[in-house]
């Protein structure tokens, strides 16, 4: 009575299975997508800019990262997509087809599949989590400089109480030297974002939260409000200015004009 | 719909034979003007405390009065009241109301028959999409170059909230509201919903709020996008109270749409349809609406919240009185993060309805596709405040809520999985809602991937509140969700209209409006990587190039959305005529006669079988059963 | 072809529906014609020397006097600046602007707009970069508690155009010399200056929150272009 029931041994099949021509085919596109998919990954970090501080360059080399992690899964569903067009897609003038085999569940594909994801997902966390450890502020390193930053319709405006109370309207810093952002509002909620650092947290009215980042690269970035506040939201913005140590020491001598 | 012989209409009905769309209209205009008039003596048209807060106190009056009005007028009080007097719905009532031999007029009226109200829906949906398309087309025509200003920051941002809150309310409704109503009574073997008179009302509390919600474009506006975040809406004008006003009555019409779904589903299947036999789409329904009856109360309640805030001077959500601006937030999200769901599966369901039926063999793993919809409802409600990792309020709770969010990844997969392997060796049928489901997969892979980018706490530093969040829930909810309904619309235009749908014209529309939808958004990503906000009116040259492609290509989307509607309105009015199961399917909707009966069933069915015994059975791999003999003993 | 039709007549129809809605947003949005600094002679600057344009503004507190024309528009008992809120300035030039002030005021909600920025002296009339000329005195900031209306210039991050922040804090005339109707014989007068870089647009708004009754005071008047808030073109 047993003879109906499949005897033969898992590794033969699953060869005969990997040996059928739409195996090949399908694997065949999957490995062409996921190059496709990978060359592309780069592009992501170059519209990104070069990075101002090494949080920036974190989030670059996520990018980067998720991008390469997910690319063999995008490219499974694209091929297979692309073999049901062209490799199994009926005449035109057919009807529905009568070949179709009748394939309720496959339980090694469920398992792999449920598998494969469920680890992903474990390695995205871990990853996740790891980089929050990593750019979180540590004790050890110099003493930050404090900065002040306040957001109201609709403009920022920096204080710098440690260094001489200067106000500015630009928000200037020095190279190297860790900084943690105060950041409030004192009307609606606005979100202080400094573009190529790396940094974005809402200024939110009448409480103060903190950033914290080390600008790494001397220039010229960019300031901009990120929530919606209000009619000029689009034009809340400013220059982040980073400038060697020297320099910002001059900056702040001369009451913060340089 | 023509039925050449029709019967008498029935008796009954009472004063319901009077009440139609114009009594309605009429009766809320006059109620409107009642409540306008006797609010605007009582406070006044100013603002603030030292003017009594009259303005929006004003304004809500006046729309409440309507909602009550227009609902007398279209008789959503009689039934309750003619209960309450003693007098409840005899046969003939329940017949008037149902609509028969009424013909057009039908649609017009409450109408208790869910295939009417399911067309009701279809028709108001449509009509909410092309509002919110011609907002979109707004926006993007005001940014196509840097220095481009059609109409300045304080419209631009109106429209903008304008077209997001439409839009939201057209996505929500869209597959529950025409399908769920047509589609499921059948599919499930009933002659109808459990509740008929909640269905009408959930119907025309829509019909309803769409003039309410159509009232911001004279009141100012809602300028603070869709989210209307406190305390910026406080500042806001009047349209802010067209907005919430909308909002309360919505929550009360998907509620009372979402117990007449479970109910109907739980309650009413035919003899012999197990849950295993159940079909996906009705799975997908039942999850859509039972996970927006625990969110959309917190929506409501953040609206309600605001209405006292604005006319009453209360603090709720001014921090400097008292009050917690992340109060707002928190509800906002609690809503907000479900309700994309509530967006996503039902789209996602009818695919996965229909594809077994163009590939001939049956759907994937029935249970992965079960527990694959319950993870993504259970996990939804626990993931709100990733949209809220770079607001400062719970620093500590980011990375539970990472990891919430990042496991939502697996049941999302599992779905994937479904239609990967009902693809799987699948010979094709391909007919357009089959090449919408390809559509679907390219745009919901991204979105998808995009939204676990997102999910990362590091990287949604750089990426929150920029463009890139913008083209992440447009891929999924518009690519995935949007492209979801309008394979459904395909799938059973036979059987809602009687005719076969223009694959030809409707070929080119869906893939022109394809294309062009990949243009614009894939534009918005790179802007937004770029370093381009969300919701600005201007932006800096560095993003000139992205934000031309991007109006290109929304011109493109709007050309292809358009000859897709051209495609129905002239397949709905002469297209070709339909047979019951153009599609050989196997599930009970295509069982009944096309025009539907109005009580589906001659003779309610009895189930033996799920529906998707498609294909040749696989003679490798799986076990011969054999009958068992009395008196075999193994 | 009665289905291609159908599909090219919709297709016109929603492209004619989009443009007719654009049209009549922008005609409504359309401002009043920009006031235009007028340029007279050059000056001498830290940057060499420039052409030196001259223009004047007035705030109001109400709209009668401005671009809303007698009647005062919709909301006539809204405050305002005059004689336009769109301003055309040149490129590379010192732009020396005076404001006449009209209007009482009180306190700001962010006290750092009642410093000067972004000036630079004016030629002749003893202020230094950094300073205003306030009724005929040079100051560098005024009292946060006592002001009727801010000029504050804004710009946009972007590599086209230069960056362009000015900021003058405009003094409330105290209560007793406002008037019951018309405006005070005794407004505050205003002068300083800028140097314009290249050309680009930018927007201006008063930071001085006068939208009484809504959440900070910034909502109403203080949200709605032709008030309290314009662009500034540099040309």
């Amino acid at each position: 009575m047993s003879d109906s029931v499949d005897t033969q041994p898992a590794t033969s099949k699953f060869r005969a299975w990997i040996k059928r021509p739409y195996i090949r085919h399908v694997f065949l596109i999957w490995l062409a997508v996921t190059i496709l998919i990978e060359l592309f990954g780069p592009v992501q970090a170059h519209l990104m800019g070069a990075p101002a501080s090494e949080s920036m360059k974190a989030i670059e080399d996520t990018i980067s990262l998720f991008t390469y992690a997910a690319a063999p899964v995008a490219a499974l569903v694209i091929s297979v997509v692309i073999y049901s067009i062209f490799g199994w897609r009926q005449a035109k003038s057919a009807g529905p087809s009568d070949e179709s085999p009748a394939i309720r569940t496959n339980g090694p594909a469920t398992t792999a599949w449920v598998l494969v994801s469920s680890i992903l997902c474990v390695f995205l966390l871990i990853w996740g989590l790891g980089e929050m450890n990593s750019l979180a502020p540590k004790a050890s390193s110099a003493k930050p400089i404090v900065i002040d930053a306040i957001g109201n319709q609709w403009a920022w405006n920096f204080k710098y109480p440690g260094s001489g109370n200067i106000e500015s309207h630009e928000l200037v810093m020095p190279k190297d030297q860790p900084i943690i952002f105060h950041v409030t509002s004192v009307d609606v909620i606005h979100s202080l974002w400094i573009v190529q650092l790396g940094v974005k947290i809402d200024a939110n009215p009448f409480r103060v939260t903190l950033a914290h980042v080390t600008p790494t690269r001397i220039g010229r970035f960019s300031v901009r409000c990120a929530e919606l506040c209000g009619l000029y939201h689009a034009h809340m913005q400013t220059d982040a200015v980073v400038l060697s140590p020297d320099d910002f020491n001059k900056w702040v001598a001369n009451g913060g004009r340089s | 719909m023509s039925t050449t012989t029709r019967g008498p209409i029935p008796n009954g009905g009472g004063l319901m034979r009077r009440l139609n769309l114009g009594t309605a209209i009429l009766t809320g205009v006059v109620f409107g003007f009642v409540g306008w008039y006797i609010s605007g003596k009582l406070f006044g048209f100013g603002d603030g405390p030292d003017n009594g807060w009259g303005r929006d106190r004003v304004w809500i009056i006046t729309m409440t009065m309507w909602a009550i009005g227009f609902m007398a007028g279209i008789g959503a009080f009689v039934g309750p009241i003619r209960w309450l007097m003693g007098r409840d719905q005899q046969f003939e009532d329940q017949m008037y109301l149902a609509g028969k031999n009424q013909g057009i007029s039908r649609y017009f009226k409450f109408t208790t028959d869910h295939k009417v109200i399911g067309i009701q829906y279809l028709i108001i949906t449509m009509l909410l999409f092309f509002v919110g398309g011609i907002l979109a087309m707004l926006i993007r025509t005001d940014l196509i170059s840097k220095n481009t200003e059609i109409f300045g920051p304080q419209t631009y941002n109106a429209v903008v909230g304008l077209h997001g809150i439409v839009m939201i309310i057209a996505t929500i409704i869209m597959v529950t509201g025409p399908f769920g109503n047509f589609v499921v009574p059948i599919m499930i073997g009933a002659r109808d919903m459990a509740f008929p008179r909640l269905n009408a009302l959930s119907f025309w509390l829509i019909a309803c709020v769409v003039p309410i919600l159509l009232s911001a474009v004279f009141l100012g506006g809602i300028p603070t996008g869709w989210s209307a975040y406190e305390p910026l809406g406080s500042q806001a004008p009047p349209g802010m109270d067209s907005y919430l006003m909308t909002i309360i009555i919505f929550a009360i019409s998907s509620g009372v749409a979402g117990a007449n779904i479970i109910t109907t589903v739980v309650k009413m299947r035919a003899r012999g349809m197990t849950w295993n036999r159940t079909p996906i789409f009705v799975y997908g329904v039942v999850a859509s609406v039972g996970l927006a009856l625990p969110a959309f109360p917190t929506f409501m309640a953040s609206q309600i919240i605001s209405g006292v805030d604005r006319a009453t001077g209360t603090v709720f959500y001014d921090t400097a009185a008292g009050g917690n601006d992340w109060l707002y937030t928190n509800l906002f999200w609690l809503m907000g993060h479900p309700e994309v769901y509530v967006i996503l599966i039902p789209g996602l369901a009818a695919m996965m309805e229909y594809v077994p039926v163009f590939v001939r063999k049956p759907l994937f793993n029935f249970n992965a596709a079960v527990i694959g919809i319950a993870g993504i409802v259970g996990l939804s409600v626990m993931v709100w405040a990733h949209h809220m990792y770079m607001t400062g309020w719970a620093p500590n709770l980011n990375a539970p809520f990472m990891l919430t969010t990042e496991l939502i990844s697996v049941p999302t997969g599992m779905l994937f999985l479904v239609f990967v392997g009902t693809l799987w060796r699948g010979k094709v049928w391909a007919r357009l809602p089959m090449l919408a489901i390809y559509a679907m997969l390219w745009n919901f892979i991204i979105g998808g991937i995009t939204g676990i980018y997102l999910s990362d706490v590091p990287v949604d530093v750089a990426l929150h509140g920029s463009m890139y969040v913008t083209a992440h829930f447009h891929y999924t909810l518009m690519g995935a969700g949007l492209v979801g309904a309008m394979g459904a619309v395909m799938y059973w235009f036979p059987k809602v209209t009687g005719r076969m749908f223009d694959e030809k014209i409707g070929g080119w529309g869906f893939w022109i409006s394809q294309i062009g939808f990949n243009v614009t958004f894939m534009g918005m990503f790179a802007v937004g990587l770029a370093g381009q906000p969300r919701r600005v009116s201007a932006y800096s040259s560095l993003f000139a190039h992205g934000n031309f492609i991007s109006t290109m290509g929304a011109y493109t989307i709007f050309i292809g959305m358009l000859i897709f509607l051209a495609a129905i309105i002239h397949s709905w009015t002469s297209g070709e005529k339909a047979t019951a199961n153009p599609w050989g399917a196997k599930t009970l909707e295509w069982q009944v006669p096309t025009p539907v009966p109005l009580e589906n069933f001659e003779v309610l069915p009895i189930i033996t079988s799920d529906p998707y015994g498609y294909g040749v059975p696989e003679k490798i791999n799986e076990p011969q059963l054999e009958p068992v003999h009395a008196g075999d003993h193994r | 072809m009665k289905r291609v039709f159908t599909a090219l007549v919709t297709v016109l129809l929603g492209a004619a529906l989009v443009f007719g809605i654009a049209s009549f947003l922008h005609v409504s949005n359309l401002q009043n014609a920009p006031v235009v600094a007028e340029v007279r002679g050059t000056a001498q600057t830290a940057q060499g020397v420039l052409p030196h344009a001259f223009i004047a503004l007035s705030t109001y507190p109400d709209s009668l006097a401005g671009e809303h024309g007698p009647s005062g528009g919709s909301h006539p008992d809204w405050v305002s600046y005059g004689p336009s809120t769109d301003i055309s300035l040149p490129a590379h030039s010192l732009v020396t602007m005076t404001i006449t002030q009209y209007d009482s005021g009180e306190v700001l909600n962010n006290p750092y707009f009642a410093k000067v920025a972004g000036t630079v002296a004016t030629p002749g009339d003893g202020t230094a970069d950094g300073q205003m000329l306030l009724d005929g005195r040079p100051v560098s900031q005024v009292s946060p508690e006592h002001i009727g209306h801010t000029f504050t210039i804004h710009e946009l991050s972007s590599p086209s155009q230069d960056n362009l922040f000015v900021n003058v804090p405009l003094p409330a005339v105290s209560d007793d010399a406002m008037p019951d109707s018309g405006y005070t014989k005794t407004p505050h007068v205003i002068t300083f200056s800028f140097i314009t870089g290249s050309a680009g647009k930018y927007v201006w708004n008063c930071e001085y929150p006068c939208g009484d009754g809504t959440y900070r005071k910034f909502g109403d008047v203080m949200g709605a272009r032709s008030f309290m808030s314009g662009t500034v073109t540099v040309a």
